[in-house]
């Protein structure tokens, strides 16, 4: 599969100097190339990319390069390819292209001072829904389908409870199950009344108005999931891989926190501990996404 | 008590805030719009104004927003991402024709939706559908407040299309390993019940003559039944408070005077961030006296597009606030701070209220067009902007002399700020910015900064500013027209000859910014001095009037307490670090609603004893929370 960058996004880099296109380039040593995901406005990740890449080449000594792929299946088609040596990823997709392509866990993200979090089943405070039994027949927003905190691990609590019999069974629990688009497209969808509750991230609720805050309540939460993470290609150079990590984790530091907001906005990093990702590993294959 | 009003909250809001009720003083940063949808609300919301400033219109087409995260303005935008064309619309912002401008860019929103929605079913690939579906759900939030407040039942059916379509596009998975198809039948279904919506209501050949330009659907125009779309902000507005957040100076609490003790200073210091006080639009916007003036200072971020020409400034008499009040003058004014309020009378840009209540009542009254004050609120607000007080600056003496802290070159600058110059009158900088009176004399001057607003005006005498706290303040003068205090320098030495050379002038400057500086500008937070804490000791405090109120049985104060603070206190909640203590937050605000109730129900009994409550609940939650 090529990498696929719609026409706004290849319009952009065009623009853009300090970020490049995916174009496939043999793998060197003296650079290290970044596949960034879009969460919101891509042409504001080009601005941070360009911004967090050139601290990073200062403090690793080498050229440092960032583009943005359209999702996590290219960035980690990009790691196969060697287009890109590090990518940002998901636990879900990084457990994928572990299997896939052999890709290394490098960096976790922490949050609120965990390297996890949970997903949460939420309803509207008045709806006098209060277990996850109330929601038999019910609409429900989850975010989507290949999400961890916005669907997987939300609706594994169904299955918990012994209200569904296994994940693909969802349908004959629930009235109506949407994909919304993301946390706050779902957690809006359910605080307006479109559905009774939403399946997202345990801090989705802060995307919402504060007056729709105080509505909402969550009745059900997940078990830890582990948070997104930082991955590199198999076969990068471990002394490359190093100076990488160690200049991560130099963002840690309080004279440099303020890089962080270039990169998703996490409160730091820790090295990854691949047993940290078994249960996104079960998970998967609980939903028959690994083998 | 150390108090603040840190009232960021972090999180963006992709929809188009509504409000309703009470409401609360916390702005809720909103996502990013699309830069299509921010011109099409942009020329709404200036379409509105009177007189219409077509200079704006055309610039929301032409260049980013305020604070965009997009680079490029509307038209490029279309230009590199659409096939609708602008031209209809270029052409009736030429004409300066005003419904015309209505017409086309409302059918050109609707265009581009119909085109991404195009774009969704033509896409081979899911991402490719969803990222068009996305778009297209962005622009269609620049109607969604007009159809939510004219058709309840049509948003949340369109709501609903809007989930079914996102469904129904299938997702590629990770690699292949969960992928789904698209389900094409839904897709079209779903489509058709927006576009059957948007042909009826946005993309029509002739819409109905509009008084008041909105997002609106054309169906609820035409059943000529009275809709109004909840005020809101355009795209670029910023009221959000200032980081780092300015040190507030009160002359009590330096004494070591709790405010609990003052309750008409506290209850003034409440109806300084109640929203409540003003009418609409400020009032539903939760605009209030500290939306400007937060911490006693200037807040150098706020930006209206159409009341604002640049950060920090803002048109309080022109169309938007109070149309009655409208002195049809594009005259904004730099935000003054209110430090020392007490001694920098008369009020006013130009001193033209010699009395501090009657300003304040001209604020509400007329610039807000709020309801009349009792005489209580005025009291209570006088009597708490009193104890505003100047920053503490250890490189000045009492009588505004500097002391040997003061950098060397401000020390020569000093007697350049009190050298008489020809060009002044033979008086110098000191004559009107006395050192021993706060750095002013209280007196109103022309010195040639305003332009004459016609031949022969005698209307450029402005009140002579104090300089103490200005290193913070910038920018200067009436209309914030000059960046720094090194140019306020330049502007004199060239406006009156003053001849000074450029060492003289950096002296000079050195001096200003010695004299305008503090020992402690900004409020220090750290993880246990946290913005939520001091957040929930001041609506505490605010609560702790009704220890006064309740006693007195008036219902009146007690009831625009108890609005504004329950509101605030929930919607505070939502910068909480310690999340997991949110509920008690919202249930304690609950508990001031409850008095509020039993008020209204005049339950006194029952207003105690929600009241007690509160006061122990918000105990436990100071124990426990923090």
């Amino acid at each position: 599969m090529a990498i696929h960058l719609n026409r706004r996004t290849v319009l952009i880099l065009g623009g853009a100097s300090a970020v490049t296109l995916a174009t496939p380039l043999a793998a060197q040593d003296d650079r290290l190339r970044l596949a960034f995901i879009p969460q919101e406005n891509p042409e504001k990740l080009l601005g941070d990319i360009e911004a967090i890449t050139g601290w990073l080449a200062s403090e690793i000594g080498v050229r440092v390069e960032g583009f943005v792929t359209i999702d996590h299946a290219a960035a980690v088609e990009a790691l196969r390819n060697r287009d890109a040596d590090i990518s940002f990823m998901g636990a879900l997709p990084f457990v994928l292209a572990e299997a896939e392509i052999g890709a290394v866990p490098l960096l976790s993200e922490v949050y609120r001072d965990a390297p996890s979090y949970t997903g949460r089943i939420f309803v509207r405070r008045d709806s006098g829904i209060s277990s996850l039994a109330d929601l038999r027949g019910r609409n429900i927003a989850f975010a989507d389908p290949i999400s961890e905190s916005g669907y997987l691990y939300p609706l594994a609590e169904f299955v918990e409870a012994g209200l569904i019999e296994s994940p693909g069974e969802a349908e004959a629990f629930f009235g109506r199950v949407f994909f919304a688009g993301g946390y706050q497209q779902a957690m809006q969808a359910m605080a307006e009344g479109l559905v009774d509750a939403a399946g997202a991230s345990q801090y989705a609720d802060l995307l919402l108005t504060p007056a729709q805050q105080a509505e909402v309540i969550w009745i059900a939460e997940s078990e830890p999931i582990p948070s997104h993470l930082v991955i590199a290609r198999p076969g990068l150079g471990a002394d490359l891989q190093d100076r990488f990590v160690d200049a991560m984790l130099r963002l840690n530091a309080p004279e440099n926190r303020d890089k962080l907001r270039y990169l998703y906005g996490p409160d730091g990093y820790v090295r990854a501990d691949s047993t940290a990702y078994d249960g996104v590993r079960e998970m998967a294959r609980r939903y028959g996404l690994l083998g | 008590m150390i108090r603040n009003f840190v009232r960021v909250v972090l999180a963006t809001f992709a929809t188009v805030l509504i409000f309703t009720g009470p409401v609360a003083a916390t702005p809720a940063k909103e996502a990013p719009w699309l830069p299509e949808a921010a011109a099409y609300r942009l020329t709404l919301f200036l379409g509105n104004l009177e007189p219409l400033p077509w200079n704006e219109v055309e610039t929301a087409w032409t260049e980013p927003y305020s604070g965009s995260e997009f680079s490029s303005g509307a038209l490029d935008w279309l230009d590199h991402e659409s096939d609708v064309e602008p031209d209809a619309l270029l052409n009736a912002i030429m004409r300066k024709d005003r419904q015309e401008v209505f017409a086309e860019t409302t059918r050109l929103i609707a265009l581009r939706i119909e085109e991404e929605l195009d774009r969704a079913l033509a896409a081979e690939e899911p991402a490719a559908a969803q990222q068009a579906v996305r778009t297209a759900r962005e622009l269609y939030r620049s109607f969604e407040d007009g159809v939510a407040a004219a058709d309840p039942e049509a948003a949340r059916r369109l709501g609903l299309a809007w989930l079914e379509l996102n469904s129904s596009t299938g997702s590629a998975g990770v690699l292949g390993a969960g992928a789904t198809s698209a389900d094409r039948d839904t897709m079209v279904a779903a489509r058709s019940v927006i576009s059957t919506y948007l042909a009826g209501n946005y993309l029509i050949d002739d819409f109905a003559p509009r008084r008041t330009l909105s997002a609106l659907p054309e169906t609820a125009v035409l059943r000529s039944r009275t809709v109004e779309v909840p005020p809101s902000l355009p795209p670029g507005s910023d009221i959000f408070d200032q980081d780092p957040l300015p040190l507030l100076v009160l002359n009590f609490e330096e004494q070591g005077i709790e405010e609990t003790e003052l309750p008409l200073v506290a209850y003034g210091d409440m109806l300084f961030d109640s929203a409540q006080i003003f009418g609409s639009p400020a009032q539903n916007l939760g605009i209030a006296c500290s939306t400007c003036h937060n911490r006693s200072d200037v807040n150098q971020r706020l930006f209206i597009p159409g009341a604002s020409h640049q950060p920090g400034a803002i048109d309080v008499d022109g169309a938007f606030f109070n149309p009655i009040f409208n002195d049809r003058r594009d005259d904004p004014l730099d935000i003054p701070s209110l430090r020392g309020l007490r001694f920098t009378g008369p009020y006013g840009r130009d001193g033209r209220f010699a009395s501090l209540r009657d300003f304040t009542r001209n604020v509400i009254v007329n610039e807000f067009g709020g309801t009349e004050p009792t005489p209580f609120m005025l009291d209570a607000l006088v009597a708490y902007m009193l104890e505003f007080d100047f920053l503490p600056n250890s490189m000045l003496t009492t009588n505004g002399r500097l002391t040997n802290a003061g950098p060397v070159a401000a020390q020569r600058g000093e007697a350049i700020f009190n050298r008489p110059f020809a060009g002044l009158d033979d008086r110098s900088c000191a004559s009107c910015h006395v050192p021993g009176a706060n750095f002013l004399d209280r007196q109103a001057h022309d010195i040639g900064s305003v332009a004459p607003a016609y031949e022969g005006a005698r209307t450029g005498a402005m009140d002579t500013p104090t300089l103490l706290g200005t290193a913070y303040t910038a920018p200067y003068f009436h209309d914030g027209s000059l960046p720094t205090l090194a140019a306020v320098v330049d502007w004199f030495d060239e406006t009156k000859s003053l001849g000074l050379s450029e060492a003289e002038r950096a002296d000079l400057t050195a001096y200003l910014e010695t004299v305008g500086a503090a020992d402690e500008p900004y409020e220090a937070f750290d993880t246990e001095n946290t913005a939520f804490r001091l957040a929930f000791s001041e609506l505490t405090t605010f609560a702790s009037t009704l220890d006064t109120l309740l006693p007195r049985r008036d219902a009146e104060h007690i009831l625009l307490l108890t609005d504004t603070v329950a509101a605030d206190l929930s919607a505070d909640a939502s910068t909480m670090s310690n999340l997991t203590a949110r509920p008690d937050v919202y249930a304690l605000a609950e508990r001031l609603a409850e008095v509020g109730a039993a008020v209204r129900d005049e339950d006194w009994a029952a207003a105690e004893a929600s009241w007690t409550a509160f006061k122990s609940e918000a105990d436990a939650i100071e124990e426990r929370a923090f």
